[in-house]
Formats: C-alpha cells, sequence, structure tokens
C-alpha cells in the first residue's frame, strides 16, 4: 500500500499543480491566463497538426544529437582529467571561464558563422551539456579507489584498460548524475535557443503563439515541453536505476543542475 | 605558492591564451573576416570604452538588480522549504513529489506564462530567475539537512538548549556547506537566466545589449555584453567562495 502511495505521489503532484492552475485562473478571470483544463484541451490539436509535429521532431532530433555528441567527448576528457593531475590543471581554468558564460546567449554569434540552420543549434546544445557531465565524469574518476588502480596494475592492466576497466565502472554512478543534468540541460538549451533564433522548433511554436495572442496554445505548448522535461527525467532514472543497480541511489531528485 | 601549484596555474592559463592566439590567428591569416569574428584586442578595448558608458553602465545594473533579487528570493525560500521538508514529515510528503516534478521542468518554458501574468518588466525575469535558482538551493538544503547526525541534536537538548533553538543552533550551522554549494549553483545558474531572459524579451539589461548588436550585426558589441555577464558571474563567485570560506572557518574540511 505505502510503495502505491509513493509510486502514485508525483502523479498526484501534477494533478494538484493543474487543480491549482484551474483555482488560480478561476479567481484571476485574466483574458490571457486561460484555465488548465483549456490548456489541455487545446494540446490534441498541436499534438495532430503535421506542422507543429514536424517541428517537435526537428527539435528532438538536434536535442538527441547534441546530447549524445557531447556525452561521447565529454566522459573520455572527465575520466582524463579525474586520472590525471596533469590533465585536469590544464582544463579547469578554461572550463571555469566558460562556465557562467550563457551557453544560449552564443546563438546569436554562432548564427553569424553557421547560419540559423541546425548546426548552430546542435552546436549550442553540445556546449550546455558538455560541462555537467565533464565535471561529474572528472569527480566521479577523482574518487576512485587507488587500491583498486595498484591491483589493476599489478595484474598487468595498462593504463588504458585501467580506465576502461576500473575507473570508468567505479566513476559510473557519478557520470549518470551528470548524464540526468545535462539531458534537462539539453531540453533548456534547445528551446531557449529556438526562442533565440525562431525558425523551426517548439521554442518556434511557443513564442509565436505569444505573439499572436493564442493564449491556450501557448500554456499547451509549455506543458508539451514540461511533461517532455517529466519523462526524459523518469525514463533516464528507470534505465539509470537497471544499470548501476549495485550503487546505493544517493537521492531521488537530481541535487546538482549546474 | 609551492612549485606544484605555479606549475598547475602556468599549465591552467596555457589553454586561455591558446584560445585567444587561435582567435587572433584566425583574423590575421585571413580565415575569418573581421565583420564576423572581431580581433580579441578591439573587444576588449571596446569593453574598456563600454565600461564608461552611462547607458551600458545602466544595463549592468539592471542585469545586476534581477539576478539579487532573484537569486536573493530563492536563496530565502529554497532554504526554509528545504529545512522544513528536512525536519517535518509531513511537509517532506508534500514537497518531494512537487520537487520530483517541478525540478526536471525546463523553466524558461514558463518564461511566456510569467511574461502574460507579471507583464515584460522586472517581475516576470526576477520570477524565472527564482524559479531556475531554487531548486539547486533546495535540494542540496534538504540534503544537508538530512544528514544532520541525531547525536549532535541529543547532545544539545541534553545541554539544556530549547527544543526550537535546535534548528537555529545545531541544523543550520550543520546543513551550512552544503547551502553554500547549492548557493554557488544556483547563483551561476542566475547568471545565466537572467541574460537569457532580457535577450528574449527586454528593453535593457545586458541580454537587451547584445540582441541590439546583433540586430545591428556590430559584431564586436555582441561580444562585450558576453564577457561582461562571464566576468560578473566570475567575481560573484569568488565572493561567493569567500564569504564560504569564512563562515564555514570553524569546519573541519572546506
Amino acid at each position: 500500500m505505502k510503495s502505491v502511495v509513493t509510486r502514485l505521489a508525483p502523479v498526484l503532484a501534477c494533478l494538484g499543480l493543474l487543480v491549482a492552475w484551474q483555482l488560480g485562473s478561476l479567481a484571476l478571470g485574466n483574458d490571457s491566463f486561460p484555465t488548465a483544463w483549456e490548456s489541455l484541451r487545446a494540446i490534441p490539436a498541436i499534438l495532430t497538426d503535421k506542422e507543429s509535429l514536424l517541428n517537435i521532431a526537428d527539435s528532438l532530433r538536434r536535442m538527441a544529437i547534441g546530447l549524445v555528441l557531447a556525452v561521447a567527448v565529454s566522459i573520455p576528457l572527465g575520466l582524463l582529467m579525474g586520472r590525471s593531475r596533469a590533465v585536469a590543471a590544464f582544463f579547469n581554468p578554461l572550463l571555469m571561464v566558460i562556465y557562467p558564460v550563457p551557453k544560449a546567449a552564443l546563438m546569436p554569434i554562432i548564427m553569424l558563422w553557421l547560419g540559423v540552420g541546425d548546426l548552430s543549434k546542435t552546436l549550442v546544445i553540445f556546449l550546455g551539456v558538455s560541462l555537467p557531465v565533464i565535471y561529474h565524469s572528472f569527480e566521479g574518476a577523482k574518487a576512485v579507489e587507488e587500491k583498486m588502480l595498484w591491483s589493476g596494475a599489478a595484474m598487468g592492466m595498462s593504463a588504458a584498460e585501467r580506465l576502461v576497466r576500473i575507473v570508468l565502472p567505479a566513476a559510473l554512478p557519478e557520470i549518470l548524475t551528470g548524464c540526468r543534468t545535462g539531458l534537462v540541460l539539453a531540453l533548456i538549451t534547445m528551446v531557449t535557443s529556438e526562442m533565440i533564433a525562431r525558425q523551426s522548433g517548439a521554442g518556434n511554436i511557443l513564442f509565436n503563439a505569444l505573439d499572436m495572442g493564442q493564449y491556450d496554445t501557448v500554456f499547451a505548448m509549455i506543458i508539451i515541453v514540461g511533461a517532455m522535461g517529466i519523462c526524459f527525467d523518469a525514463a533516464f532514472e528507470v534505465a539509470r536505476a537497471r544499470l548501476v543497480r549495485w550503487s546505493e541511489p544517493q537521492f531521488d531528485i537530481p541535487l546538482s543542475f549546474s | 605558492m609551492t612549485m606544484r601549484g605555479t606549475i598547475d596555474l602556468l599549465l591552467g592559463l596555457l589553454p586561455i591564451v591558446l584560445v585567444l592566439l587561435l582567435w587572433q590567428a584566425l583574423i590575421s591569416f585571413g580565415y575569418a573576416p573581421p565583420s564576423l569574428l572581431p580581433p580579441p584586442g578591439q573587444v576588449f578595448a571596446r569593453m574598456g570604452e563600454l565600461l564608461l558608458d552611462s547607458s551600458f553602465q545602466q544595463d549592468i545594473a539592471a542585469t545586476l538588480f534581477r539576478l539579487f533579487a532573484g537569486f536573493a528570493i530563492a536563496v530565502v525560500l529554497g532554504v526554509a522549504i528545504g529545512i522544513a521538508a528536512a525536519v517535518s514529515p509531513p511537509v517532506n510528503a508534500a514537497v518531494r513529489p512537487l520537487v520530483r516534478v517541478l525540478a526536471p521542468l525546463p523553466k524558461v518554458a514558463l518564461y511566456p506564462a510569467f511574461l502574460l501574468l507579471l507583464g515584460f518588466g522586472h517581475e516576470s525575469k526576477i520570477t524565472l530567475v527564482t524559479a531556475d535558482a531554487l531548486f539547486p538551493i533546495l535540494l542540496s538544503t534538504y540534503y544537508g539537512a538530512s544528514i544532520v547526525e541525531q547525536k549532535l541534536i541529543w547532545s544539545a537538548l541534553a545541554a539544556g538548549t530549547p527544543p526550537r533553538d535546535v534548528l537555529w543552533k545545531v541544523v543550520l550551522p550543520a546543513a551550512m556547506p552544503s547551502i553554500l554549494t547549492g548557493c554557488r549553483i544556483g547563483l551561476v545558474i542566475s547568471c545565466i537566466v537572467v541574460f537569457l531572459a532580457e535577450m528574449i524579451t527586454s528593453t535593457d539589461g545586458l541580454g537587451h545589449a547584445l540582441v541590439t548588436a546583433a540586430r545591428t550585426f556590430q559584431a564586436v558589441d555582441m561580444f562585450v555584453p558576453l564577457i561582461t555577464i562571464s566576468a560578473l558571474g566570475l567575481i560573484l563567485n569568488g565572493l561567493l567562495g569567500a564569504l564560504r570560506s569564512y563562515l564555514l572557518r570553524g569546519f573541519p574540511e572546506v
């Protein structure tokens, strides 16, 4: 019984938020703030429209490519930084300088060079995702027990083998925490970059509807994008639990959003 | 400074210098026209010029005001809710699922809703900054407060601390390192978000300065707000680091 309640708690929270929204908008009676019900009713119209479906698919494709590339580059880099002082000293200050730069704000500059197409948006997503993944892989690799590495070396493993067969699995829980942050950040960067470079995608639908005063579409898109974030996060959590079943789940809500 | 530290510092400066050299080389060897990629010297000279310009100073002031207002609200709310959720099971039962749903939600997508509800002025931007900075602070406060050793609380009670003071005298100080880590993440996020919000719709602020420059294809002026916001982020991060080492001076490892 208890576990059913815990499992359903997030669903209940969603329902609670929708009810609060409904009551809030009824109380305000503001034209530009439709009720939750009106916004939910506008969702099927968006999801059956071919144009907007294509737009959303475009967004998701860019997000997936950017995310996969970023993860593929960042994990090896993070692991190397965690295991070698020199590599860490080399990259750390550069990453520290890049850290507070709003990645989506590079959009106008990158657009000047690469145009408004897929390339610049994917690049921005790549930049946005890399840093947390590098950071968490770095922390994970740094915390690997020295003794395990010594044992590996004593058993005749080369440095590269030790990195893949000892450091990578040992750092995996931490790396996956970074990937989880990266996943949410990829979605955020995707929406933001499309809000800034209005050409196609989910962010574009959102702001075009805002400009045209179609408020129920605005709020319906907010629900769709929000639901994407929640579903991706939940799906990743399930995958993570399978991959690192041996590790204690330290926290069931994402801790860092750096 | 030790020998090792000096070497590390030099190694760290190397890639930054290399990036600047590459930047200059791209222009010097004609791979990038200066209208698309202005030389670094020109960008920094223009930055010095703009920093003395009063309208640019007003942009910085507007951005900083929104950043601090949003961040301050997020700190107060995040620490209060985080501690409440850690010490009271009923609050925990309500907050946990809500956070589980709201934390992975892309907050930028809520920005249009804030615009419609709160208008195009300061309020909508401050709300967005708060919404984004809140969760890292809340989560790390909760985490820090829920791992406070029970023995510490019992000792305080045994030593005669009234139960309502335990929160101020034991739980809050013990959770401080974790809270400050959350604040640090929240602060950087605030910098990023305030800039983006100003880029999307605004009439002033650093983000607006970038958009204006982009519309008129002034490549030099596009780099200056970006470098300014990053520098602000680094400075604020440094200040928070100093505050951290002051607040945590009694702790074993910082």
